[in-house]
């Protein structure tokens, strides 16, 4: 048997429909939905509700589906991204556009929105494939990138209406991912990961320009996947050089490396970071790849003497082989208070997973 | 592809005679040529199905050079069976090495990618497949083996219809065994 680790991997259920490679899924922040997309073009969207079972005091979740959007992208859709009011998903697709979604809202049977999910808008700019977009936390802001090595920032106007603000070509190569901090302050801070091996971050100018304003080298191949830390202090990188490296902001625009974690033997497509459950710590980083293992790590910030925090990292859990022999693409903590320990995967069989994470009971 | 000669006068080679087209090959080579095969797949029992090194390069020996497309990888000595390795942990992980006939062959990336496809087609989804250039035969060698490894490049190159379309040619022949017997 595997060592002993504090937590244990479960499977809450499995939802199969996608007709080739999933991609990636996204949780709706604000109503019981999951979101995936995949390269047969369409996305697929499920209901989930918790049903008390009296007789285990448990609530498990029970998934279903509510529809499948046929998306009429002409290629893959590579990404998905919700809105923060849960009420728009955006796409990102290798046809290079990216389509903007909500419902209906003539339908007022039922109450709430019930209606299809309609093109509102597409957002043409991007010359190749478009491979990953992302909603500011405040929603106001909606970031999108390319193999045209561009990272396009777009304004989100009412009536599904988006003005292109900047167009940030530092990249040399892919841009793989760009991932927005959590905390909107004056300035919100955008990240972006590429083909080319870098990190760059991003802010608005005053001056109403988004510049980059540092470069984080150190990963010695392409860094796919991006996320900051709940608190905002650190920014996590999976890459294709099998590490997964945390970054500090040590100083307003400054970051550095502050840890390098080792556990996969092929590349790390995905990773994702949730405050977790319990105190103490700064939450729990899961991270996923080509060897379809999934690691949970808990991270944990030590005081030292300095007065500067040393950052820890344990694995507290692992599974194996979680989509069979398949890569598994993209690993998503579900946003929603109450499912700190449930998290989504999406994997090259066309199966999208969901999980929870539970206490071992030894 | 552009009409740019990388290579105007390639070494051919004499193929490696009694080739044998191993048991699994013909089952599963490709629903594309072997489609009144399909049914023998159910008779299998769960046992996972060992593959060797020669049984890989069958199915890689018989593609189309996309230059030359008269000539196949094997005749242009690109592809052999000794450049085909196992990782010793994970019998399913292995690395198809492969040889440009000229250091600054454009085609390259063209042909790392077909014997991709081809292998993706063939071989049960267990296995997981490195394609790389033989060390210090390309000029480019870092940035093409990055290229040919990178799942995501990879399948955006397969949803460009004019790059399948030649693709489908050079792997076209990739099924056929016609030297087999004239050795």
């Amino acid at each position: 048997m595997e060592e002993d680790l504090p937590y244990n991997v479960q499977l809450v259920t499995q939802l199969e429909g996608h007709d080739d490679r999933a991609w990636h899924v996204a949780w709706n922040p604000a109503r019981p939905i999951l979101a995936s997309c995949s390269a047969d073009k369409t996305v697929r969207l499920y209901n989930y509700r918790s049903t008390t079972d009296p007789d285990t005091a448990t609530a498990p979740l029970e998934f279903s589906l509510n529809t499948t959007i046929p998306t009429g992208h002409a290629k893959t859709v590579r990404a998905v991204a919700w809105s923060p009011s849960g009420k728009t998903l955006a796409t990102a697709s290798f046809d290079s556009n990216i389509g903007i979604w909500a419902q209906d809202e003539d339908d007022e049977e039922g109450g709430g929105p019930q209606g299809e999910w309609e093109c509102m808008s597409l957002l043409e700019g991007h010359e190749t494939e478009c491979k990953s977009i992302a909603y500011s936390s405040s929603g106001t802001l909606l970031a999108s990138c390319s193999r045209d090595k561009t990272v396009w920032v777009w304004e989100v106007h009412p009536d599904s209406d988006f003005e292109c603000m900047g167009v940030l070509m530092e990249h040399t190569q892919d841009v793989k991912c760009v991932a927005w901090h959590p905390h909107e302050e004056v300035r919100s801070i955008l990240a972006s990961a590429s083909y080319d091996d870098t990190i760059k971050l991003y802010v608005d100018d005053p001056s109403e320009d988004w510049f980059c304003f540092t470069t984080l080298t150190g990963h010695t191949s392409t860094v796919w996947s991006l996320v900051f830390s709940p608190d905002g202090r650190y920014l996590a990188s999976g890459s294709d050089d099998l590490t997964i490296r945390i970054w500090e902001r040590v100083q307003e625009h400054r970051w550095e490396c502050v840890s390098v974690l080792e556990g996969h033997d092929r590349s790390i497509y995905s990773v994702s970071w949730s405050r977790g459950k319990g105190e103490g710590h700064l939450g729990w980083l899961a991270s996923t790849g080509g060897d379809g293992l999934i690691l949970v790590w808990k991270i944990s910030a030590v005081p030292t003497e300095s007065g500067r925090d040393k950052l820890s990292h344990k694995i507290i859990s692992r599974f194996p082989a979680a989509h069979g022999v398949s890569d598994v693409n993209s690993i998503v903590w579900c946003p929603r208070q109450g499912m700190e320990d449930v998290f989504a995967t999406a994997g090259d069989d066309g199966a999208v997973k969901v999980w929870k994470i539970a206490q071992s009971s030894t | 592809m552009s009409g740019e000669v990388f290579n105007p006068n390639p070494t051919v080679f004499a193929p490696t005679k009694a080739s044998r087209v191993a048991a699994f090959a013909k089952r599963n080579s490709l629903w594309l040529d072997d489609a009144d095969h399909e049914h023998e797949e159910e008779d299998e029992s769960n046992e996972p199905e060992q593959i060797d090194q020669d049984e890989i390069f069958e199915l890689i020996r018989s593609i189309s050079d996309p230059e030359h497309r008269s000539m196949t990888l094997e005749q242009l000595a690109v592809v052999s069976a000794p450049q085909i390795t196992f990782d010793s942990q994970v019998p399913d992980r292995l690395t198809v090495e492969f040889t440009p006939t000229v250091p600054h062959c454009g085609m390259s990336t063209f042909i790392g990618l077909s014997i991709r496809v081809r292998l993706l087609r063939s071989l049960p989804q267990r296995f997981k497949v490195d394609v790389r250039v033989k060390p210090g035969s390309h000029q480019s060698e870092h940035a093409l083996n990055k290229q040919l490894n990178d799942k995501e490049r990879v399948a955006a190159a397969l949803e460009n219809p004019a790059l399948v379309e030649v693709l489908e040619q050079c792997l076209s022949t990739a099924g056929r065994h016609d030297h087999d017997h004239s050795v």
